[in-house]
């Protein structure tokens, strides 16, 4: 019980911020919403009518991808540098369920309250240009899930950064090309797969997409791939945030001095 | 019982520019009794909010060991933070740009409680606080005192056996500063709670707390009940009133028998103001005085106030024949 009312009062906070930034929110939603848009638009206008409907899904799943990915895992960051310098991180750090607990709530509420906006905006955008998008949510959603498994252990990596070196906007800003490169770049190395966040999930869904995968078309070794991929950067996130935490404490870095 | 036991603690931090190591906290000891009120005094840069910071797990010590409830906070940090809660210095501890209920409703959410669990004391901590009607504002809309009021009710509202209040009144204009020792008072006659308040002013500790620990440069220069320390002190202030100024022999007697002594001749009446180490010393006064025959007018003991004790023993003047540990290093 007290996780879920860590998670309700977490999401709430989020939610009750995302509305008095109303200004912000609404260019967020909008912004979003133009991108669908132009990728329908876009593609219909340059691509291959053959092809076309594919390229338009294979494109916006990748954009969707990269979106959360950014949300979570950059978002995280800009919010503990400007929680370590206005005090209130260390009000958190006092928390006796761990720091890592709290921030496992905001990201599991940043992930819900973005997944929603998202597939509602791709819902409108469909609507608006009146292309139907044939998404097999069935077979997408389980992969989806692990994929977020792995943004998630990431987040953690630039969440303990954060701690460790404070002011990185110019690692965020370098951060947010990289995740581009992984959620729009194909990467077929089984190794690839294995040690870059996303790449995987994303391949599995382009097969999905492209070449008409079901779920139970995939072998084990893609699932253990997938699986394998959220593992280890659950695993490392995790621990690589304790550590940062722990230094942090040593050498009084929860706050500014 | 000791529901609070250091012992041997010490930390040193190391300037980030520099390099330059500051030694904050200098292997101190203390313990406190459950249901106690202890003030922690010290100067600027004593090293009372790095003990703050390592008695509720944000700092690891270098050395020592801290005991809350008999959990060991280095061991087991997070088991520890049940029996404590605190508010660090500054105002910024807080979210802006939540209300005051929506800041109570999220901390009380990130220790697991919902709304509805806390909602009652919730409504209770804001009549005690004074922020009923304030309840909907944004923090940053508030002033400074209301802030730091608010930082108070987010600790108390975890009901924590232990609460640490690190400067509660820093920066808060007189009145204010009045309300929050008024509400503090307050607090403290529960009996289970145990609060520690950290503090440069004399005022607010002596009006609150029962015991005090001065720190100074890193260490304990007095562990005291703050009533004995004032006896302590008291006795040994004089002024005395002379019939007749004093020769420059005696003045140099004086000057090199007393550490504290003020002479005043250009009054009506010499004035004599002198503080004692011993109470023989009192006949070493006389003495110096009956060289030359001095009349005695008027002798009064002189009432020393808290501050004046507090500047006492952080300057190191304070005694051998006393309770006090002061180490002679610190004169
Ligand atoms: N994070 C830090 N890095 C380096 N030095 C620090 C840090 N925090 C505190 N210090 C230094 O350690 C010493 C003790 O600081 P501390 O903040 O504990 O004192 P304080 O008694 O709370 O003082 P104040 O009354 O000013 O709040 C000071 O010399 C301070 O400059
Ligand atoms: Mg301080």
């Amino acid at each position: 019980m007290k996780l879920v009312y860590q998670f309700q009062a977490n999401l709430r906070k989020q939610a009750i911020q995302m509305k008095r930034y109303a200004p912000n929110t609404i260019a967020m939603v909008l912004t979003v919403y133009i991108i669908f848009i132009s990728i329908f638009a876009g593609i219909q206008l340059i691509g291959n009518p053959e092809t076309q409907a594919v390229t338009i899904q294979y494109t916006i799943i990748n954009y969707i991808f990269w979106y959360l990915a950014m949300m979570l895992v950059n978002g995280i960051g800009y919010q503990i540098m400007s929680e370590t310098s206005e005090g209130t991180f260390e009000q958190l750090g006092m928390t006796p369920s761990g720091i890592w607990r709290i921030l496992s709530m905001r990201l599991l509420g940043e992930w819900v309250l973005h997944s929603i906006m998202v597939v509602l905006l791709l819902f409108l955008s469909m609507l608006t240009t009146g292309q139907w998008l044939n998404i097999d949510i069935i077979a997408i959603l389980p992969i989806f899930l692990i994929t977020s498994l792995s943004m998630y252990g990431l987040s953690f990596v630039i969440a303990g950064l954060t701690i460790v070196f404070k002011q990185i906007q110019a690692l965020l800003q370098i951060f947010q090309f990289v995740l581009a490169g992984l959620a729009f770049v194909s990467l077929s190395s089984i190794y690839y797969q294995l040690f870059l966040p996303i790449t995987k999930g994303i391949a599995m869904i382009r097969a999905i997409m492209i070449d008409g995968y079901q779920i139970t078309d995939f072998s084990t070794m893609d699932f253990t791939l997938l699986i394998g991929n959220a593992l280890i950067y659950i695993i490392i996130g995790l621990s690589m945030y304790l550590c940062c935490e722990s230094y942090a404490m040593k050498k009084g870095l929860l706050a500014h001095y | 019982m000791n529901i609070i036991e250091v012992s041997g603690l010490s930390k040193t931090y190391v300037k980030r520019k520099t390099k330059e190591p500051v030694k904050a906290v200098n292997d101190i000891s203390f313990s406190v009794r459950k249901g106690e009120i202890l003030g922690l005094l010290g100067p600027n840069g004593a090293g009372k909010t790095t003990t703050i910071k390592m008695l509720c797990g944000l700092l690891k010590p270098d050395q020592g060991s801290i005991l809350i409830n008999g959990v060991n906070n280095a061991k087991q940090r997070l088991q520890a933070l049940h029996h404590i809660s605190a508010v660090l210095e500054g105002n910024r501890n807080l979210y802006w740009r939540l209300t005051v209920r929506e800041n109570l409703e999220y901390f009380a959410g990130n220790r697991g409680f919902s709304r509805k669990q806390v909602a009652h004391r919730i409504d209770t901590l804001l009549v005690l606080f004074n922020l009923k009607e304030k309840e909907n504002e944004l923090v940053n809309r508030l002033s400074r005192g209301m802030q730091q009021k608010l930082a108070i009710a987010v600790a108390m509202l975890a009901e924590t056996e232990v609460i640490l209040l690190d400067e509660p009144t820093l920066g808060l204009d007189v009145e204010t500063s009045y309300e929050v020792r008024a509400i503090l008072k307050e607090i403290v006659k529960d009996e289970d709670r145990t609060i520690i308040i950290t503090s440069h002013d004399m005022a607010v500790i002596q009006e609150v707390c029962q015991r005090t620990i001065i720190i100074n440069h890193g260490k304990v220069v007095a562990d005291e009940e703050i009533s004995n320390l004032m006896r302590l002190f008291d006795v040994r202030a004089y002024t005395v009133t002379l019939g007749a100024e004093l020769t420059p022999a005696q003045q140099a007697l004086l000057e090199s028998e007393f550490i504290t002594y003020d002479y005043q001749a250009d009054l009506i009446q010499p004035l004599l103001s002198i503080e004692l180490t011993h109470a023989e010393q009192l006949y070493q006064l006389f003495d110096i005085l009956k060289r030359n025959e001095t009349p005695v007018e008027q002798i009064d003991r002189r009432t020393i106030n808290f501050e004046e004790v507090f500047i006492k023993i952080v300057k190191g003047e304070a005694v051998d024949e006393t309770s006090l540990s002061i180490s002679s290093e610190l004169a």
